[in-house]
C-alpha cells in the first residue's frame, strides 16, 4: 500500500511533471503517464493566515519535489517542523496531496479543517489512519530512490541565466 | 525600425477612488491629449479584469467611444498584472513598424468597490489551476519564493522590511501615491502576518487608478529606447529555481540588447515590488546589481532618492499602489516625469530610467528603458 503519485514523462527530454500534463511544458510533445513514489524533499513552504474562499486559515502549503524532479503542491498539518530540503511522505486523499509523516491525532485534526460534509471528513481521516498504519510497516523498503536536490539543480541552471552585464 | 518617442504622460492618483473605471481612464487620457495637443491615430487600452471587476467587455471600443475616439482603431492588450507594460509594447510596435504615427496608450483598474476576498479570487485566476486548487494566492506563491530566497541567503527579513521603509518614505513625497505616509522598520517587521514570511507591510495595496502615455514617431527628446519581454511557466512548480525570475532576466537581456547599452547607464528605476522582497530579486535579475550586491547597496542608502541609483522614487507598488493594468504605465509615467524634471517633491537627477513589470507570478515580465536625449 505504498503511496504513489500519478505523473507524466516527456518522451523527448525525460522531464517528469505532476499531476500529469498532456503536453510537455518545455516543448509541444505529448507526455506518457508514469507513477512516482510518494516521498520527496521540501522545496519551500508557507502558512497562510489569510486563506482564500473555501479554505480555513491557518492554511499550510508546501512544494515537495518527488523522485525524478516532479514537484507538487501539498497541504499539511503544520509547517513549524518543516525545513527546506527535509524529506517528507506525500499521500493523496480524494485527489488532494498531503505532506509529512503524521500521527493519527494530527490527521483527524487535519481532515476536520477541510471543507465538505462531516461524514466525508470522518471517512477521510479513517482512510488516512489506515494508510499510516501500512506506511509504518512498509517504509524501510520504500526509501530507495532519493529525489534530485533542489539546490544542486537550481545552481546548475542559474550559472547560465544571470545577466552578463554587471554594474 | 523607427525610433519611438514619448509625447506626453499622465496618471491619476492611485488609491481608493470613487470615480468609475471609464472616468479614471478618461482623466489620464485627456490630460495626455491636452499636454501633447494632438489626436492619436491609434488607441491601445488595457485593464486586467474589467469583465469581473466592473462588468465591462469589448474594452477597446468601450473606452474608445467614452474618450470620443470611436473612429480611431483600437485594441486591448492583457498580460495579467504587467498589462500596462504590454500595452506600451503594442503601441511601441505600431509606431516602430510604421503602421501608425501617434498612439494613445491608456490603462486602468477599478477594484476597491469589490470586497477584498472577491478581488483576491479574481486576481488568483492568473495562477496555475493545480496550484490554485491548494489555496495558492499571489501572496502564497510570493511567500514560497521569498522562503526559498531567504534559505539561499539572498537577503534577510530586515532587508525585506528596508524595501518597504524606503518605498513608503518615497511615497510620502508623491501626491499620486496610495499611501503617503512613512513607516518604520519596526512597524513593517511587526505588521500582521499574511503568508509566512510575508507580512502586511511587505504587500502592495489593492488600488484604483489609471495612467496614459502618448507615443509618437516625431522626436520629442524623451525616447522610449527599448522594451523587452520575458516569459516563464505558468506553474511555479515547473521552475528549477524559485528564488530567481527567469522572465525578468530574459526581459532585461532583450531590453538592453534593443537599447544598445547596458545596465550601467541606468540612473533611476521603477521596480515591480508587489511584495517587498521582489525588489531585491529584480535588482539582481535585471543586472542593475551583480548577484548578492543589491541588499548592501540598499543598506548603504544607494537606492534612496538621494542615492547613486534611486529605486522606486514613486513609492513603488508597495506605497504608490498597484492598480493592476495601470501599474506598468504608471511606472513609465513616473520615469517620464523624473527624466523631464517634473517629479515635484521627489525629483532625482537622471537621463536614463528603467521600468520593470511582473505579470502573474513572474510568468510574463517586461523591462522598459527610457532615455532623455535632448
Amino acid at each position: 500500500m505504498m503511496e504513489t503519485v500519478a505523473a507524466s514523462r516527456c518522451p523527448d527530454c525525460g522531464w517528469v511533471v505532476a499531476p500529469p500534463a498532456r503536453i510537455c511544458p518545455r516543448h509541444p510533445v505529448e507526455m506518457t503517464p508514469v507513477e512516482l513514489s510518494g516521498y520527496g524533499s521540501v522545496v519551500s513552504y508557507t502558512t497562510l493566515t489569510v486563506a482564500p474562499a473555501g479554505f480555513k486559515p491557518p492554511l499550510h502549503i508546501a512544494v515537495v519535489e518527488l523522485p525524478g524532479g516532479a514537484r507538487i503542491f501539498c497541504h499539511g498539518r503544520e509547517t513549524r517542523q518543516l525545513r527546506i530540503g527535509r524529506r517528507v511522505a506525500v499521500e493523496q486523499i480524494d485527489g488532494i496531496f498531503y505532506f509529512a509523516s503524521l500521527g493519527v491525532a494530527d490527521r483527524v485534526s487535519l481532515f476536520w479543517k477541510r471543507r465538505g460534509a462531516a461524514p466525508d471528513r470522518t471517512r477521510d481521516a479513517v482512510k488516512s489512519a489506515i494508510k499510516r498504519f501500512f506506511d509504518v510497516y512498509k517504509r524501510p523498503s520504500s526509501e530507495s530512490t532519493p529525489p534530485t536536490g533542489d539546490s544542486a539543480r537550481a545552481n546548475e541552471e542559474e550559472k547560465n541565466q544571470r545577466p552578463a552585464e554587471k554594474r | 525600425m523607427r525610433n519611438v518617442w514619448i509625447a506626453a504622460a499622465a496618471m491619476t492618483r492611485f488609491g481608493r477612488r470613487s470615480e468609475t473605471l471609464d472616468d479614471l481612464m478618461a482623466d489620464a487620457a485627456l490630460e495626455v491629449l491636452s499636454e501633447a495637443d494632438c489626436q492619436p491615430d491609434a488607441l491601445v487600452v488595457t485593464s486586467m479584469a474589467p469583465e469581473e471587476l466592473v462588468g465591462e467587455g469589448n474594452l477597446a471600443s468601450h473606452i474608445g467611444t467614452y474618450l470620443g475616439l470611436s473612429r480611431t482603431p483600437g485594441l486591448r492588450v492583457e498580460t495579467a498584472t504587467s498589462s500596462g507594460a504590454a500595452a506600451l509594447y503594442a503601441a511601441f510596435a505600431l509606431i516602430a513598424s510604421g503602421l501608425h504615427n501617434r498612439v494613445l496608450v491608456v490603462g486602468g483598474e477599478k477594484m476597491t468597490h469589490v470586497s477584498t476576498p472577491r478581488v483576491s479570487e479574481i486576481i488568483s485566476r492568473v495562477i496555475d489551476p493545480h496550484e490554485r486548487s491548494y489555496g495558492a494566492t499571489m501572496p502564497a506563491l510570493a511567500a514560497l519564493v521569498t522562503r526559498a530566497a531567504l534559505a539561499k541567503g539572498l537577503f534577510t527579513e530586515a532587508d525585506m522590511a528596508r524595501v518597504s521603509v524606503k518605498n513608503h518614505a518615497n511615497g510620502a513625497r508623491n501626491p499620486y501615491a496610495h499611501f503617503q505616509q512613512a513607516v518604520t522598520l519596526d512597524e513593517v517587521m511587526t505588521s500582521r502576518m499574511i503568508a509566512d514570511p510575508l507580512r502586511l507591510q511587505h504587500c502592495c495595496p489593492i488600488s484604483d487608478g489609471a495612467a496614459a502615455v502618448l507615443l509618437t514617431s516625431d522626436p520629442t527628446g524623451l525616447k522610449l529606447a527599448a522594451i523587452g519581454q520575458g516569459s516563464d511557466y505558468l506553474a511555479v512548480r515547473y521552475r528549477s529555481s524559485l528564488a530567481t525570475f527567469r522572465a525578468t532576466q530574459d526581459a532585461a537581456k532583450a531590453a538592453f540588447n534593443m537599447a544598445g547599452f547596458g545596465p550601467e547607464r541606468v540612473q533611476v528605476a521603477e521596480i515591480h515590488d508587489a511584495f517587498a522582497p521582489f525588489e531585491i530579486l529584480a535588482l539582481e535579475d535585471t543586472g542593475l546589481f551583480p548577484p548578492g550586491k543589491a541588499t548592501r547597496a540598499m543598506q548603504n542608502g544607494e537606492l534612496a532618492l538621494e542615492g547613486r541609483l534611486p529605486v522606486n522614487p514613486s513609492g513603488g507598488l508597495n506605497s504608490r499602489g498597484h492598480a493592476l493594468a495601470a501599474t506598468g504605465l504608471a511606472q513609465v509615467v513616473e520615469l517620464a516625469w523624473q527624466l523631464t524634471g517634473r517629479a515635484v517633491g521627489r525629483q532625482v537627477k537622471a537621463t536614463v530610467g528603467l521600468a520593470h513589470s511582473i505579470g502573474g507570478m513572474a510568468t510574463n515580465n517586461w523591462v522598459t528603458l527610457l532615455e532623455q536625449v535632448a
